[in-house]
Formats: C-alpha cells, structure tokens, sequence
C-alpha cells in the first residue's frame, strides 16, 4: 500500500475584489472569488495525481496554494504529516526543496540573461548557501542536463537559443537538481507538437521511475491524463465532483460533468469515440457561483433539488467519489 | 451525369520565403483538390507549411512570401490572377474566409461588436453597388449572423465590448463576421486551440453544421489529430513543406501508408495505455532552407533505405482516392510500421 504524501483537508482559497477604502465605499462592495472551496484530496507517494478541468475551474490555484505561492484561506495541507501552511519560514525552506514546479511558460520562467547552466545551478547554489565548488557545481549541472536528454554544451547557451520541447527539458532538468519527491507540472505540454509532447512523457516517467517521483499533473488534456496519471479528480468551480482511480473513473465515469468532459475530447480511433455530449454555455463566473450543486446550470439532467442542495462527495465504491444527487442514496 | 467540377483544385503550388539571402521553401509542389461541402484536415507539426497553405488560398501572405508556380483554381478561375481589389471586392471575406487562432487579437478591443460586425457588412454591401441601406438593416443583419453561431441574447451582446466576451463566444464572433450565405470555402486554421474541450466541442460542431446546411467547403488546419479524426471527411499530412499523404479519414487514420503519419498517431497518449512508452521521432522538423537531400524526412526515418537518400518520392495514388510519398510503402501494402 503506497504511503500518502500529501493530504489536503478542506482547503480553500479566496481571491478578494474591490479591496480598496474607495470602492467599499462607493463601489459594489467587496466581491469574493471562490477559486478553491472546500477541497480535500490524498496524493499517494510514487504515483501520478492528474487533476482536470476546464479553464477558471480552479486547477492551478489549488496547486498554487500547495506551495504556498497563493494564501489560502482555511483548511490543512500536510505534508509528510506536518501543515504546509503553517510552516515557518526555515521549515518553508525545505519542503521547497523536497517540492518543486514545472510550469507552463517555460521561457516565462528563465531570466533570458543567464545561461541555462546559471539557472540550473541557482537552485543547488541556493542549497549550498553558495559554497560550492566550481568544478563540482559545473559537473552537477551537465549531469542534469543529461538527465533530460540534452547536451551539456547547452549549459553556456542563452533560453532563446532552444526550441519549445528542448526549453521544456531544462525546466525538468532545474526541478529535479534538488532530488525532489514531488513535482507538481502545471500543463507541462500545453503549445508543444505531438512528437514533442511524447518525449516529455516519456522523459517524466523515466524520471518517476529512477527517482521515485510523485507528480502532481494538472492539465486540461484529459488523453494525458489517463495515460499519465494513477489516480485523478475532476474539478468544476472550485470543487472536486469526482475523484478516483483514474482506470475508475474513465471505465465508469459517474458525474455528468465528468461524462460531458470525457465525451468531448475527440479521438482518433473510431471505436473508442464516444456519443459527444454537448455542454449548454460556460463555465459560471466563481463570485457567484450558483446555489445548490455548482454544475446545475449546464448540467443535462438537472432536477428540482439540484437547486437547494448542495451534493456532497459520496464513496461509490472502491474509493470512487462523486458529488451528485444522482448517486446519493436519499 | 457528368461530376460536379471541385470547388478548389490548387496544382502545383509551390511558394518560396525570403528571409534576407535565405530562401526556404515552404510549399512545394502541392496539390490537391476540395468538393463542395467538403471538410479537409490539414496536419503536421509546426513549421511544416500548414497555414502558409491556408494563406496562400485566400492571398494574405507576408510580402517575403514568392509563389514560385503552381495554381489555385476556385469555382474553375484562377485565384493567383485574380487582381487584388477584385480580391477584396468579391472574393475575400465573402467566397473565402478565414478563422485565425486567436481570436482576442483579430478584433479591436475598442470598438463594440455591434460596430465591428456592421463595418463588414457595409463594406461587402458596398462592393455589391446596390442602394445603401439603413443601420437598422446592418444590425439585423449582425443580429441574424450572431444568433446563427449560437450566441444567447445577440441583441443585448451587440453592444458588449470584446473584453466582456469569453475565448469560445469570440470565436463564435469570428466564426459569425466569417461566414455569410454566400461562404463557399472557409479556411479554419487552428481555430478551436485555444479553447476548453467542451467548448471545442460546440465550436466543432457549428462548423460542421454549417458544411453540412450551407454546403461550405472547409480546409481545417489543425494540429490536434482527434479533433481532424471526427471532423474531417479526408486528411492531409504535410511534412516540411509537402504532402505525405491523402486519403480519406477512416482509411487514413486507420491503416497510414506512410511511415510519418504511422508515427504521428502512435505518439498520441490516447493510443497508448498507462505504462507504455510513447513513440517520440527521433530528430525534429529540419529548417526549411537547410532541407535534406532526397526525401525530406529520411534522416528521422528508421526504415529508410538507399533511394530516399537519393530522390524525392513523388505523392502517388496508392489505392483509390488515398495518396502517398513515400518510396517503401508501396513495396510492403499496408503492413504496419513497427516504429516501436
């Protein structure tokens, strides 16, 4: 049985607007964005957790708040047992060693005046309080940068001088010179080509496989997730309405969203398309989100308590959790 | 009953960039033809000439940009001879219309929809030298155009700035202006990339209405295979410049004669189950100015054999409708490509 690594109790993050004296006076009053509300999730140690939704649902603030990039408002993220959120700032300082990012925007996220060999290096130079031997810290560098299938020549290049895929790499490359044990990848292929995009994957379970990784994989591309992730949840409006087994949940998706969002991505074989479900409208705004289950405004089989009440995450079987009326006992 | 001659038969199309003493050569040598009401994938990786392909048809290519030779026969003229005010007149926005990417910076942020749609309508009114009409027709017009991609409330939309319209209702904007009753071909060229799956999926769907209803022709550019597996009813691989292969969709995607396309589609996630590894082509899409000798991929290709080194294999009919360029496949028929 896998350990858990991270367990999220009830977390959630707020975003306020119209903050300031003049528009609380004169405006409409403080407007509360609920991007996160009330999630608790397990990740399992030395698994892939692939968590899914459609942009605005949420995803990427959760993981935001796991490293504490965004405030949350209440709940508990433990860590190895102990509250990420109430770490100080020492202990703050190891858990983002152990914990690292991979985001979206790779060049977004390399200073274009250092060499790729400086921005590989800072994170080690930062362990080492700066005491590090040049030769050391030279050949440390080109081992990670072929880790990730690159040339250690690339090591005195500049960002602008590699290609989307290869920009990709070095991302890898920096999250992993600190011998993390969780990465969490925030659309890690998002804009690359579809040969690209299979050499990342497969450079991301080699390197869960030789370092017992576990991945935290947030993507919209629910193909990737399937065949990337272990375990998964479905995100609407800041809430989870379905989380399980990944195998579980593509086998025998229970929520209608859940069965909307899987019928919608187009296939390329014939026989494993299915009859596409149309969703009515957009994704509700979160400053206001509707009462009652969240998903009833463009929910196909709405009914008359979907209004009130609002569903709770219920134990289908075999640790297959969905919030919707339609599979609640009462 | 003689066969309907196709809307467009582009032949021969070969297009050069110049880019300071580089030459590339983006398009080469391709042809192809596109039936009334039609829907054509086009896909490939980037770089491989895709959009230059779209931008070629409806003449919007940058000024580096020579066509070498080649036709674009639409409704049986010559779009290439065709001058470029009788372009705009009749032709451009009218007959043929383009969905881009992004449709946040195809319209103006400070003007209102109402004012973007109805400067369209005005100007093609213009061109057509009848009576000019009131503002009032022009906002029913817009109105009318709007509701048709599925717009809630297309009254009360029009005076929303582009600001208060989300990714896919933009697109539905784009798709509106784009397309009027007379539409023949319209040009979609990653039109649904940046958007939400469910949304892609509305999108998708309006598109192939209107094929279906209004019998539009479209050539869908689109690098995302699954969207071209249940839009399209032919597909074609471009690589570097040329057609690899053609052939109807099914056909196609089930059984690829070329080894390209055979790795393309065992590279995708959803082909593979949890655990395995994804075909990654060795190598990347070379610069175009720098292209190898012989056939274009053959130095990511590991069943290359002497000739491909050599000479440029020619894009030939393999079984009837599905075209291929590739030298082996016709020695081994329709035997897989054992790339992994």
């Amino acid at each position: 049985m896998a350990m858990d690594l991270i367990n999220i109790r009830n977390l959630k993050t707020y975003f306020y607007q119209n903050k300031g004296l003049l528009s609380r006076i004169f405006g409409e009053g403080l407007k509360t964005v609920h991007a996160v509300d009330d999630v608790s999730l397990t990740i399992k140690k030395g698994r892939t957790f692939g968590l899914v939704g459609e942009s605005g649902c949420g995803k990427s603030t959760l993981g935001q708040t796991i490293f504490r990039l965004v405030k949350a408002k209440s709940g508990e993220i433990l860590f190895c047992d102990q509250d990420v959120l109430k770490m100080d700032s020492k202990t703050l300082m190891e858990f983002r060693q152990k914990a690292q990012l991979i985001f979206q925007d790779q060049y977004g996220c390399m200073n274009p005046r250092m060499t790729v060999g400086q921005t590989i290096a800072e994170p080690l130079l930062m362990r080492e309080k700066g005491r590090m031997d040049k030769q050391a810290l030279f050949e440390e560098v080109g081992k990670l940068l072929q880790a990730v299938n690159l040339d250690p020549d690339a090591a005195i290049k500049f960002p602008n001088e590699f290609s989307g895929g290869q920009a990709r790499r070095i991302g890898v490359a920096r999250a992993i010179a600190l011998n993390p044990v969780f990465i969490m990848a925030d659309e890690p292929t998002s804009g690359l080509d579809i040969s690209t995009a299979a050499t990342i994957l497969n450079l991301m379970q080699d390197l869960q496989d030789e370092m017992d990784i576990t991945y935290l994989w947030v993507s919209h591309n629910l193909n990737q997730v399937k065949y990337m992730s272990d375990d998964m949840a479905v995100m609407y409006l800041g809430k989870i309405v379905e989380m399980g087994k990944t195998r579980d949940i593509f086998n025998e998706m229970a929520h209608p969203y859940t069965k909307a969002l899987i019928s919608a991505v187009p296939q390329v074989s014939a026989n494993k398309r299915k009859e596409t479900v149309f969703l009515k409208g957009e994704i509700p705004s979160p400053i206001n989100p509707p009462s009652g289950c969240r998903f009833r405004t463009r929910c196909p089989q709405t009914m008359k308590k979907c209004k009130t009440y609002e569903p709770s995450l219920t134990d289908l079987g075999g640790g297959h959790l969905c919030a919707c009326h339609l599979h609640q006992a009462n | 009953m003689k066969k309907e001659d196709p809307l467009l038969e582009v032949s021969k199309l070969t297009l050069d960039y110049h880019l300071g003493a580089r030459q590339m050569r983006a398009l080469d040598r391709i042809s192809f033809q596109l039936e009334k009401g039609e829907i054509m994938g086009v896909a490939g990786e980037s770089g491989c000439g895709k959009s230059t392909l779209g931008l070629a048809i409806i003449k919007l290519l940058p000024k580096i940009a020579n066509i070498r030779r080649g036709e674009i026969l639409f409704k049986g003229r010559d779009l290439l001879k065709i001058s470029e005010n009788e372009m705009n007149q009749k032709i451009r926005g009218q007959k043929i219309s383009m969905i881009f990417q992004n449709p946040q910076n195809a319209l103006n942020p400070v003007f209102t929809i109402e004012k973007q749609m109805t400067d369209i309508l005005r100007v093609q009114e213009k061109y057509k030298n009848r009576e000019p009409r009131s503002s009032r027709y022009f906002r029913e017009q817009a109105i009318e155009r709007l509701k048709s991609t599925g717009i809630a409330d297309p009254q009360a939309r029009l005076s929303n700035y582009p600001f208060e319209f989300s990714g896919g209702m933009k697109q539905r904007v784009m798709i509106g202006m784009a397309l009027s009753s007379g539409t023949s071909l319209l040009l979609a060229d990653e039109a649904t990339t940046a958007l939400d799956v469910t949304i892609e999926a509305q999108i998708n769907r309006l598109i192939a209405d209107l094929a279906a209803e209004y019998g539009t022709s479209v050539l869908y550019i689109s690098h995302n295979l699954g969207v071209l597996a249940e839009l399209a009813d032919r597909i074609m691989i471009m690589y570097a410049g040329r057609i690899f292969e053609m052939g109807a969709t099914a056909d196609l995607f089930d059984s690829p004669y070329h080894p390209y396309s055979a790795a393309l589609l065992e590279s995708l996630p959803s082909q593979q189950t949890r655990g395995k590894r994804l075909l990654s082509i060795p190598g990347f899409v070379p610069p175009l100015d720098q292209l190898p000798k012989g056939c274009s991929f053959h130095p990511r290709c590991p069943f290359a054999e002497d000739i491909c080194k050599k000479e440029v294999p020619p894009l030939e009919q393999v079984t009837s409708g599905h075209f291929s360029a590739c030298f082996l496949d016709r020695k081994r028929g329709r035997q897989k490509w054992q790339w992994i």
